[in-house]
C-alpha cells in the first residue's frame, strides 16, 4: 500500500530588523579591504554584480567590529538565531493553525553556527513544544539543507501519516564574515549572503489541508569527487568560505539530466512542471539552473526577486521562495512544482510537489 | 614565438610567482603566449588580476582585462602602466 503523501501546510519567515543596503555594505567593507587592495572599486563592482539590493543583518552594523573571535560570532549566532528561529516557527505554526504542543518532529538545519544543545532544543523551551518532540539537527548541508530538510521530514511522515513535522532553517551568514580575508572568493561571498530564518510545517498524509501542496517524491543526487567545489575551511576565526568557479558549471552540466530522470520516474517531463522553486544561489547559479533546464526567465522570477531583496540566505533561501509562492496563491489544484537546491558535497536535492 | 622586453619578462616572472606563492595556483606555468583562460578558471583569473593590481599599483580596466589573453599580454600591459621602480630586476642572463 502506498503511503499518503505528506503536505506542506505553511511556510513562516523571519528576517532580522537591521536592513542595510548594498552600497552601505560596500562602503563599510571597503574600510577593511581598501587598505589591502589597490583597486578597491573592483571589489565594489564584485558586490554590485551579486544583484543583491541589501541584506538584513543579524546585528546592527556598528556591532560587527567588536566580533573579533569565533567565540563571539558564535555566541551572537546562538542568541540571535534562537530569536529568529522562534519567530519563523511561530509564524509557520500560526499560518498552519497548529499548536506548538502538536509538533511531533523538529528538524533544524544550519551551516552558519554551532551549539550543543543545538538551537532546536532552545526552540522547544522557548515555544513550549512537546517534551516528546523528536529533534533532528542537521549541520553541513549548506545551501541545500532547506530542500534536504523538507525531503527528510516528508520521508518520516510517510511512516507516520497522522503526525506533524516542523523544519526550521536558521542562517546568519553575516556572522561568518572573515574580515581579514581579502581574497576575491571571500569578497564575492560577502556580497551575496544574507541572514534569515524560515520554517515549514509539514503534515502527514492524514493531516493534509485541502489546498496544501503535497510532496509526491524526493530525490538526492550526489556528484562524486566534487568535495572541493564548495564548503567551509574551519579556521581560528570561524568558517572560511570555499567557493569554486566550477559551481555554475557543475549545475549546468548535471541539473537538466537529473531533473529529467527524476520527473521521468514519475511519468512526467519538464513541460508538466508549472512552478519552479529554485535556490537563490546567486546570479551565476540561477542562470546555470535556468539554462540547464531551458527555462524562460519568468520561471525563476521569484528566485531572482528574493535574491535582490534579501540576498542568498543559504538553506533558508529556497524556503523563502516557496513561502512567496504560497503567499501569491497562484497555484491551482493539480499544478505540479519542482523545488531544487544545490550545496556542498557537491549535491542536489529535488522535491516534486502537487497542489 | 612571443617576444618580450627584459622588463616584460621580469614582470611575467613576477606574475607567475604571485600565482604560485600568493594565490596557490599549482600546475605547470602556461607558455607566455598561451591563453590564460585555458590555464585558470574565472575566479583564479580575477584573483590574479587583483593581485597584479596590488603588486604593481595599477588599475586594470575591464576593457583592458578583456583584451589581455595571455601572460605576455598582461606583462606588456603592466609594463606600460606601472612605475618603473616597481618592476622587478630582470633575471641575470644565463652564461
Amino acid at each position: 500500500m502506498t503511503s499518503p503523501h505528506p503536505a506542506i501546510l505553511s511556510v513562516g519567515r523571519a528576517l532580522p530588523p537591521h536592513f542595510v543596503d548594498q552600497e552601505t555594505l560596500i562602503t563599510s567593507l571597503s574600510a577593511y579591504w581598501g587598505a589591502r587592495h589597490f583597486n578597491v572599486e573592483r571589489l565594489a563592482d564584485l558586490h554590485r554584480a551579486a544583484r543583491v539590493g541589501g541584506r538584513h543583518l543579524a546585528l546592527p552594523l556598528v556591532e560587527y567590529p567588536a566580533l573579533d573571535s569565533f567565540a563571539k560570532t558564535n555566541d551572537a549566532f546562538i542568541r540571535v538565531g534562537s530569536e529568529l528561529g522562534a519567530a519563523a516557527v511561530s509564524d509557520a505554526l500560526s499560518r498552519a493553525g497548529v499548536s506548538p504542543g502538536d509538533v511531533d518532529h523538529l528538524y533544524f538545519v544550519t551551516v552558519t553556527g554551532i551549539s550543543t544543545p543545538s538551537l532546536d532544543a532552545k526552540l522547544v523551551n522557548r515555544l513550549g513544544l512537546s517534551p516528546a518532540v523528536k529533534r533532528t539537527p542537521i549541520f553541513g548541508l549548506g545551501c541545500m539543507a532547506g530542500a534536504a530538510g523538507l525531503a527528510r521530514a516528508s520521508d518520516v511522515l510517510r511512516a507516520f501519516p497522522g503526525e506533524i513535522a516542523v523544519l526550521v532553517s536558521i542562517e546568519l551568514c553575516s556572522l561568518t564574515l572573515q574580515r581579514d580575508d581579502a581574497s576575491v572568493t571571500n569578497v564575492i561571498a560577502t556580497g551575496l549572503f544574507g541572514d534569515g530564518a524560515a520554517a515549514v510545517v509539514l503534515g502527514g498524509g492524514d493531516r493534509a489541508a485541502e489546498r496544501a501542496p503535497r510532496i509526491l517524491a524526493t530525490r538526492s543526487v550526489f556528484y562524486p569527487d566534487t568535495e572541493w567545489v564548495m564548503g567551509w575551511d574551519v579556521v581560528d576565526t570561524g568558517f572560511k568560505v570555499v567557493l569554486s568557479a566550477k559551481v555554475p558549471e557543475v549545475i549546468q552540466s548535471n541539473v537538466g539530466g537529473d531533473v529529467d530522470r527524476f520527473l521521468a520516474a514519475h511519468g512526467l517531463a519538464r513541460a508538466d512542471v508549472r512552478h519552479w522553486i529554485a535556490h537563490t544561489g546567486g546570479p551565476k547559479v540561477l542562470e546555470a539552473f535556468r539554462r540547464a533546464l531551458d527555462l524562460p526567465q519568468a520561471a525563476i522570477a521569484r528566485s531572482w526577486r528574493s535574491l535582490a531583496e534579501v540576498g542568498n540566505l543559504s538553506s533558508a533561501s529556497v524556503l523563502f521562495v516557496l513561502g512567496d509562492l504560497l503567499d501569491a496563491d497562484e497555484a491551482r489544484p493539480g499544478d505540479l512544482g519542482l523545488l531544487a537546491a544545490m550545496g556542498p558535497g557537491f549535491s542536489a536535492e529535488l522535491l516534486l510537489l502537487r497542489w | 614565438m612571443v617576444t618580450m622586453t627584459n622588463s616584460e619578462s621580469a614582470i611575467a616572472g613576477e606574475i607567475l610567482r604571485i600565482a604560485r606563492d600568493e594565490l596557490g595556483i599549482v600546475g605547470e606555468p602556461p607558455p607566455p603566449d598561451a591563453a590564460l583562460a585555458s590555464a585558470l578558471d574565472s575566479l583564479q583569473l580575477l584573483s590574479l588580476i587583483v593581485a597584479v593590481e596590488d603588486r604593481f599599483r595599477i588599475v586594470i580596466e575591464d576593457d583592458d582585462a578583456a583584451e589581455t589573453r595571455s601572460l605576455a599580454d598582461l606583462a606588456r600591459l603592466v609594463a606600460a602602466r606601472t612605475d618603473a621602480a616597481l618592476i622587478p630586476a630582470a633575471p641575470e642572463p644565463v652564461p
